[in-house]
């Protein structure tokens, strides 16, 4: 009985809107014409190749998610590590490292554009001044999406902050325990932080990739899914084919497959997790 | 307790579908939808309950873009109107970005605006599909205008005689430079009347002198750094709006004249996106797609001298007259023609329309240049209608106000505009928007110098044609 607000609001905003969604990608919605239910079509239209830079749109992201993924998480948790020494002032830092995340992406995607012009940005100034190679950065069709990649890792508080509060929840006598064994700073890493840790790298490495694979903003605001559709991700793409070129039915299509890809995503990292990932109070 | 949580329940659907309800009332007109709120409507078959002719109010929905400057003249004119009818309220909704996607919503949720402004490329398929009217069954029937009053080719067509309306202003394309660094290259001011129009070879030697690397050189000094440009010479927008005009002025096409297949593999316009991509990659007088992305909007970028001349709308005068900068014009470069270009957007009526009598009425506003004068007077518009082009008393309103139109404009722009005009092909190739996301990726694979423009359009030709399905004005 008490739970009727949000089985309701979940029945009315959620489910009821994906089961029509799942409906319409049967049809050739689109808005301005008739509805004509055509079975498969907008799928096998994907998996044949016929809708054009489909599978780019998927090589796309897939090579987004691999460079972002491990770099987010390996970055976030060597501030966190930092953070977590208690330097004299860490609280400022923390803020600092936080800020990023909190800045609307619009204003920092100008921020970065500006930095990366490839013929008055900062960047390329600071590398001919040490006689490095300029690079085109988010403009050239090799180096968008590492430039897009930079971007993201350095936004990457949110999972920092969950990173350091499990930091703080790692038991001290364990490190005492290595002490006593003449053990350093590298084996407490190794021996017990590390193992410690995996149930929150995993949780956020998993939730890092899902939104990766839903990247969007980025290629909206910046990119246009370009240089040469460099840049044209998964979600761009599907929201181009809806509100450019007026094929709901196709796109929600779209959005069934990558629910589909990214469940299948999801429950490969679980099962590998039996692997690797250390709960307290396993054997 | 069973029986409780299913009262509960009982009551939580009321609630909820009263609350549908109440929203699904607001949504609504918040007119008296008795019939047809005009007394005098022609085709009605309501006859006015009342004998004078006292109107219903109405509200018309109207949405529009623009820039803050256009979003203050627009609500000027809208304020004019509403005076004038006391009796139509306009709910102006302005825009900014993201146009189509909040059309397309509104569209699909029977929500669409009674007029708005609506991109050429979408326009087409909805007035196809019945949901946009016909302009000139209002035309026809008015009293006041004729047809022969507008610029005839202001009106985008559908098919034959059906236009689902003009232009929301007129526009042409131009060459705008900063007057400053001509005189510090020494070069002459651009040529303004069509007989002295520059040559492809003549636009490239003046776009050489006039780019500069970190150390001044300019394009044509041997030791000139082409990895180093301080200053562009020359600088055309990156999609179809670029180089269309001048595949056009070197008699090439988007298409095929039968409308059967892909326009950019004739002879005529691979040699024009070639020379367009050679002005980047042989003589770097122009950025790439990569650098140009990087330097500010066009007015800006003439201020700033990071560009001398800049190909384009001349929408641009409203920005280039406010930054005060010492700017001239010239005329488009000559190929084989003389061509000048439009804008995209469109002013139409939609047919969900309860209230297209009145839609009608603010259509004629908005087109009707005395409503927003000023618009044209800073040179963001040029009018839809032919006397402003012909009677100098008309023209003196809008094509002298300086400092918008400087010396030249007339012969440069307006003339080139009103004589040389030819859409662009997103107002008549069927298909387009589909057509046009195979072509962007290879012309920038041209313009990255990966490729010839020969092997780029020939690549995409078969994918194209299995694309095309006509022309919207054969």
């Amino acid at each position: 009985m008490f739970t009727s607000p949000a089985v309701l609001g979940f029945i009315l905003f959620a489910a009821g809107p994906m089961l029509a969604s799942l409906v319409m990608s049967f049809t050739n919605y689109s808005v301005i014409g008739d509805v004509k239910f055509i079975g498969f079509d907008n799928y096998t239209r994907l998996f044949t190749g016929e809708a054009p830079f489909y599978f780019k749109s998927i090589m796309v992201t897939v090579y987004l998610v691999v460079l972002n993924v491990p770099l987010g998480i390996i970055g976030a948790f060597l501030v966190a590590l930092l953070l977590n020494n208690k330097v004299r002032g860490w609280s400022i830092l923390r803020l600092v490292y936080y800020i990023p995340t909190i800045v609307p992406i619009v204003a920092s995607a100008m921020i970065w554009m500006w930095m990366m012009n490839p013929d008055f940005g900062l960047l390329n100034y600071l590398l001919e001044e040490l006689h490095l190679p300029t690079s085109k950065w988010l403009f050239g069709e090799d180096s968008v999406i590492p430039s897009l990649v930079m971007m993201a890792v350095w936004s990457t508080g949110n999972i920092m902050v969950v990173f350091l509060a499990g930091l703080q929840g790692v038991p001290h006598h364990l490190f005492e325990a290595i002490e006593i064994d003449g053990g350093g700073t590298f084996r407490k890493l190794i021996h017990v932080t590390l193992p410690l840790m995996t149930p929150i790298i995993f949780f956020n490495a998993v939730m890092h990739m899902i939104a990766s694979m839903q990247t969007f903003l980025q290629a909206y605001i910046i990119t246009d899914g370009g240089p040469n559709n460099s840049s044209l991700f998964y979600v761009y793409y599907l929201y181009r084919e809806a509100f450019t070129f007026q094929n709901i039915g196709g796109s929600t299509a779209m959005a069934w497959v990558l629910f589909v890809g990214i469940a299948t995503m999801t429950g490969l990292a679980f099962l590998t997790s039996k692997k690797w990932v250390f709960y307290e109070g396993d054997d | 307790m069973h029986n409780i949580s299913k009262r509960m329940f009982t009551a939580v659907v009321l609630i909820i579908m009263v609350s549908m309800l109440v929203a699904g009332c607001g949504s609504n007109n918040n007119t008296s939808t008795n019939g047809s709120a005009s007394a005098n409507n022609a085709g009605s078959s309501e006859t006015p309950s009342t004998v004078d002719s006292k109107k219903d109010p109405v509200t018309l929905k109207f949405t529009y873009w623009g820039s803050p400057y256009e979003k203050a003249a627009m609500e000027a004119a809208v304020a004019n109107f509403e005076k004038k009818y006391d009796y139509i309220k306009v709910n102006a909704q302005h825009i900014p970005a993201d146009y189509e996607t909040k059309l397309t919503a509104m569209v699909a949720g029977n929500e669409a605006p009674d007029i708005g402004y609506v991109r050429d490329f979408m326009a087409l398929p909805l007035a196809e599909e019945g949901k946009l009217h016909n302009i000139f069954d209002f035309i026809d029937q008015d009293p006041e205008l004729n047809k022969e009053d507008f610029l005839e080719q202001a009106f985008i067509y559908w098919a034959p005689e059906k236009s689902f309306g003009m232009y929301t202003a007129m526009e042409s394309y131009g060459m705008f430079y900063n007057k400053e660094l001509f005189k510090e290259a020494g070069v002459a001011e651009l040529p303004t009347t069509a007989d002295k129009a520059l040559n492809w070879d003549q636009l490239i030697e003046i776009a050489k002198k006039l780019t500069l690397d970190k150390k001044g050189r300019n394009a044509n000094d041997p030791n000139f750094d082409h990895n180093q440009i301080r200053q562009y010479g020359i600088n055309f927008a990156a999609n179809f709006v670029g180089y269309m005009p001048l595949v056009s002025s070197a008699g090439g096409d988007y298409i095929s004249e039968d409308g059967q297949s892909f326009g950019l593999t004739q002879p005529e316009s691979i040699d024009m996106i070639q020379k367009m991509s050679d002005l980047i990659n042989v003589h770097h007088v122009a950025p790439s797609p990569a650098e140009s992305k990087s330097i500010p909007a066009a007015a800006a970028s003439i201020q700033s001298k990071q560009v001398a001349i800049l190909m384009t709308g001349q929408w641009v005068l409203l920005d280039l007259g406010k930054s005060g900068v010492d700017f001239g014009i010239g005329i488009m470069p000559k190929i084989k023609y003389q061509v000048s270009s439009p804008g995209f957007g469109v002013a139409s009526i939609f047919q969900s329309s309860k209230h297209p009598e009145e839609a009608y009425l603010f259509w004629k506003w908005l087109a009707n240049p005395e409503t927003s004068m000023d618009l044209h007077a800073n040179g963001l518009w040029m009018p839809l209608m032919k006397k402003y082009y012909t009677d100098p008393e008309f023209i003196a309103k809008w094509a002298d106000v300086k400092p918008a139109h400087p010396d030249g404009y007339k012969e440069a722009i307006m003339e080139t505009g009103l004589n040389n005009f030819k859409k662009h092909p997103s107002a008549y190739v069927k298909n387009f928007v589909r057509i046009d996301s195979i072509v962007q990726p290879a012309i920038e694979r041209t313009y990255f110098g990966k490729t010839t423009a020969e092997d780029a359009m020939k690549s995409i030709e078969q994918e194209v044609n299995a694309l095309i399905q006509g022309r919207y004005d054969k």
